[in-house]
């Protein structure tokens, strides 16, 4: 019995019809059991091989054939910084063959690129939560970060923060929504777009920019180098590979988790009970050890919202960056 | 020692030596079909790579790279059309080679060249990185900026003696880099509204487009007579290849460490190197027309694109910093394998890591007899009738496109870039400038952008940092030196100029 099914109707129905409609859509399960998956499904992933959307989807794939005993196919379509793949999940039939990767995307809209919103898509399970770094070269004078964004709130203009991609991803974001709380005055932070996390760490030694927000696993090799220091994570603990990056909590005691989270979609409109199905089997290999320790081994956090929680979370991010993006000036 | 001998007890199996003469026949054929690149032929590997030793899986991927970079050579040089980007800056005067009969001889300079400037970046790699990973990191956009502006004046350079349709052919380039998303603002640019535009058009399915549809509609055009003539027997392939490339010492040397070092930057790759390791050889010996002089210009050209890839393992070993999708991959999988890349790799895994470099310099080593064997093999197209090559190449170029790119607009791309390039030619518009226009218009548009966006809008910055103004001299150098020589030369001697 799917649970946020049991959690939708729970809401005002008498015991009566609920009990109807368990029994109704058990009776449904089977059926739709049979007949889907009966061909590969394609998972689209909106970003180029090689990356870490497209390694948390190959891993995923690897799992999920495991459960239903069909192919998940990866496709790749990393064209216009995740626009083009977006759009592809949003468009496909919604019969459950085409599913996609989706991470923070509310900024496309906000920047005139695309006009999905959160209404297009059928939210599976979030799988992965990367909270945001902040790093600095070794020889900057910032030991806490603390001290960096009293500097910045001082004089916005003076320092410069790599986007680490485009300057609506989920880096300066993360970045720019801890600023806001911070008091600072956002439209005059100045953000430099680049392209992705590992060109702006390249930057960040070469003395090209102040500060970079990225993961802290694609900052790890110049972290131990100590080409670079990490003053913070942005998340309520310590990471497990990072004992020494204090939290942002422990730092500043915000109760703040910002960074990039993953998580596994399809198109509005998928069958109910095709979702429940998928969202067992997310849950169940969630739940494997050896699925945890693939995605620890690339460096990637697992964290679970099923269907439900990360619908609302969803929601929660497209208000977010709404609010942002009218206070940045990009 | 010792890490060495371990090192070269862990390559010197049965098991690891049989995958390696694998991926390499695999890597020759991939590569030698227009529009499958080494990165898709990694990419498609990489799950079979999960099931075995660190080791085999690594050297299986090397091996692999190597050997496509070196296979463009083939379609390049046999049917002008270039199988990979990095082969793209010298096709047509390779191309030239076979239409005198004399291919498989410019083949085998390859295969020999690419042997030699691949073993010069790996060794780079196995005793230079830290250093060079270091040189790397003073790169930032300022510095990429005059790299870029470098690579285009290259471009120029390499498009033939009319500067001035180079420069056109180099614009249109820019200009089909421009649709998209801006990198840079996030604004659309030249896209209609339409979406499969949003993503700009895809590199690959246009090189297939202007190199290899051109060439099928070329001989569309052709008339009955001709296109049933055979096309010109292939003189075999001599060893003396192999003296004749150690006879260019030199410029092999120079393109060799110009291709480590372009390749060890982040950002720029094979085909940067071998464009403006060609662009220096044309220089060097002005636009000869003599054979030797065409090899003089290939040799450094083809031996920087392979040493590109030890390069570009560089900043990958060290830093963990990608310098391209390939590398993105195998980065990938050295962290799957646990050897965490970062400079703690040399002393925490040293025979491992070891072992992975004698396997690359071997991959390159291999290079000479499966390039020789690769070339006996490919030459035999050549007795296809054409009527039947041309459309299997067709077929073969819808689907590389589509493979790469995952959608059918690619397939429409390579169909309008076919026409594109077909009458550029026809009008004696030098192609290769398109190609790096194309290659470096976002990353000058970016680079300049975010500079200014640094400097607050002050052009000095582009000369404040050492690096940086060095590139800039060297820039105005290149631009600067022809004409003021020229002149020089007009003042020493008040003959009436020589027309060219």
């Amino acid at each position: 019995m799917p649970k946020t099914l049991k959690n939708r109707l729970s809401r005002g129905l008498r015991a009566g019809v609920r009990a109807a409609a368990v029994v109704l859509s058990l009776a449904a399960l089977p059926a739709f059991a049979a007949e889907w998956p009966t061909r590969p499904v394609t998972i689209v992933v909106p970003a180029g091989a090689g990356g870490g959307s497209d390694g948390t989807a190959r891993i995923l794939s690897k799992y999920l054939k495991e459960e239903f005993g069909q192919q998940f196919n990866v496709l790749n379509l990393g064209q216009g910084g995740g626009v083009v793949g977006i759009n592809r999940i949003v468009n496909a039939e919604p019969d459950g063959y085409t599913l996609g990767v989706l991470f923070n995307f509310a900024h496309y809209k906000e920047m005139g690129q695309a006009d999905f919103t959160l209404d297009d898509f059928t939210p599976i399970a979030q799988y992965n939560f990367d909270p945001a770094g902040f790093q600095v070269r070794d020889d900057s004078p910032f030991k806490t970060v603390n001290q960096a964004l009293d500097a910045i709130k001082a004089d916005p203009a003076k320092y410069t923060i790599a986007c680490a991609g485009g300057c609506g991803g989920s880096w300066p974001v993360a970045v720019a929504t801890l600023l806001d709380r911070w008091g600072v005055d956002l439209a005059k932070v100045r953000m430099i777009p680049g392209q992705g996390a590992a060109a702006a760490m390249q930057d960040l030694a070469a003395g090209g920019v102040d500060f970079v927000p990225s993961s802290l696993p694609e900052a790890d090799a110049m972290l131990r180098t100590g080409t670079v220091r990490s003053l913070a994570v942005f998340g309520p603990e310590r990471q497990e590979n990072f004992p020494d990056v204090p939290s942002l909590k422990e730092a500043t005691g915000l109760e703040l988790e910002l960074g990039s989270f993953r998580g596994l979609v399809a198109p509005a409109g998928l069958p109910d009970d095709i979702r429940a199905k998928l969202e067992a089997a997310m849950k169940a290999i969630y739940a494997n050890p050896e699925w945890q320790a693939d995605m620890k081994a690339r460096g990637f956090n697992p964290q679970w919202r099923d269907s439900e929680a990360f619908a609302d979370y969803l929601k929660q991010h497209t208000a977010d960056v709404q609010a942002l993006f009218a206070k940045m000036d990009l | 020692m010792d890490v060495i001998l371990d090192a070269l007890s862990q390559v010197f199996t049965l098991k690891v030596l049989g995958i390696m003469a694998a991926s390499a026949l695999y890597g020759l054929m991939v590569g030698a079909i227009p529009g499958l690149t080494a990165t898709l032929a990694v990419a498609l590997m990489v799950p079979i790579t999960f099931f075995m030793d660190p080791v085999p899986a690594i050297a299986a991927i090397v091996t692999m790279a190597a050997m496509a970079i070196f296979a463009g050579d083939l379609p390049a040089v046999l049917l002008r059309m270039p199988g990979t980007p990095a082969s793209a800056a010298y096709t047509d005067q390779a191309y030239r080679f076979t239409q005198a009969g004399r291919g498989e001889y410019i083949l085998g300079i390859s295969a020999c060249t690419s042997a030699i400037g691949g073993s010069i970046g790996v060794l780079a790699l196995m005793f230079g990185a830290p250093l060079l990973a270091r040189f790397a990191l003073n790169f930032s956009s300022f510095e990429y900026f005059w790299l870029a502006t470098l690579g285009l004046t290259a471009a120029i350079m390499v498009g033939g003696t009319q500067v001035s349709r180079s420069a056109v052919s180099l614009l249109l380039g820019l200009l089909v880099a421009s649709v998209g998303i801006d990198p840079v603002s996030g604004e659309t640019r030249f896209t209609f509204g339409s979406d499969a535009l949003l993503g700009g058009f895809g590199f690959i399915p246009v090189i297939i487009g202007l190199f290899a549809v051109a060439e099928i509609l070329r001989y569309c055009t052709r008339s009955v007579s001709e296109r049933e003539l055979p096309q010109v027997p292939q003189q075999p392939l001599y060893w003396r290849a192999l003296c004749d490339a150690l006879r260019h010492k030199l410029g092999i040397l120079r393109g060799s460490v110009t291709g480590t070092l372009i390749g060890a930057l982040p950002g720029a790759g094979a085909d940067i190197a071998a464009y403006i390791a060609y662009a220096m050889g044309r220089r060097h010996r002005g636009a000869t027309a003599t054979d030797e002089g065409a090899v003089a210009q290939i040799a450094p050209a083809t031996a920087a694109n392979n040493a590109a890839v030890g390069g570009s393992f560089i900043p990958a070993t060290v830093f963990g910093i990608p310098g391209d999708s390939l590398t993105a991959i195998v980065i990938g999988v050295l962290l799957m394998k646990g050897l965490n890349p970062g400079p703690t790799i040399f002393t925490d895994n040293a025979s491992m890591i070891n072992a992975v470099f004698l396997a690359f310099l071997l991959a390159n080593l291999m290079l000479i007899p499966f390039g020789f064997l690769s070339v006996r093999l490919f030459k035999q197209v050549l007795r296809i009738p054409q009527g039947l090559l041309m459309p299997s190449i067709l077929l073969f170029a819808m689907v590389g496109a589509y493979a790469v790119e995952n959608s059918l607009f690619a397939v429409v791309t390579i169909l309008v870039f076919g026409v594109l390039g077909f009458l550029l030619e026809e009008n004696d518009f030098p192609l290769a400038p398109m190609i790096l226009g194309i290659v470096l218009g976002p990353l000058l548009e970016e680079t300049f952008v975010t500079s200014m966006m640094r400097s607050n809008g002050s052009f000095l910055a582009f000369f404040e940092r050492p690096v940086s103004l060095t590139l800039a001299l060297i820039t105005a150098a290149v631009w600067l030196a022809p004409p003021l020589l020229r002149l020089w030369r007009e003042h020493r001697t008040p003959r009436p100029a020589l027309t060219d």
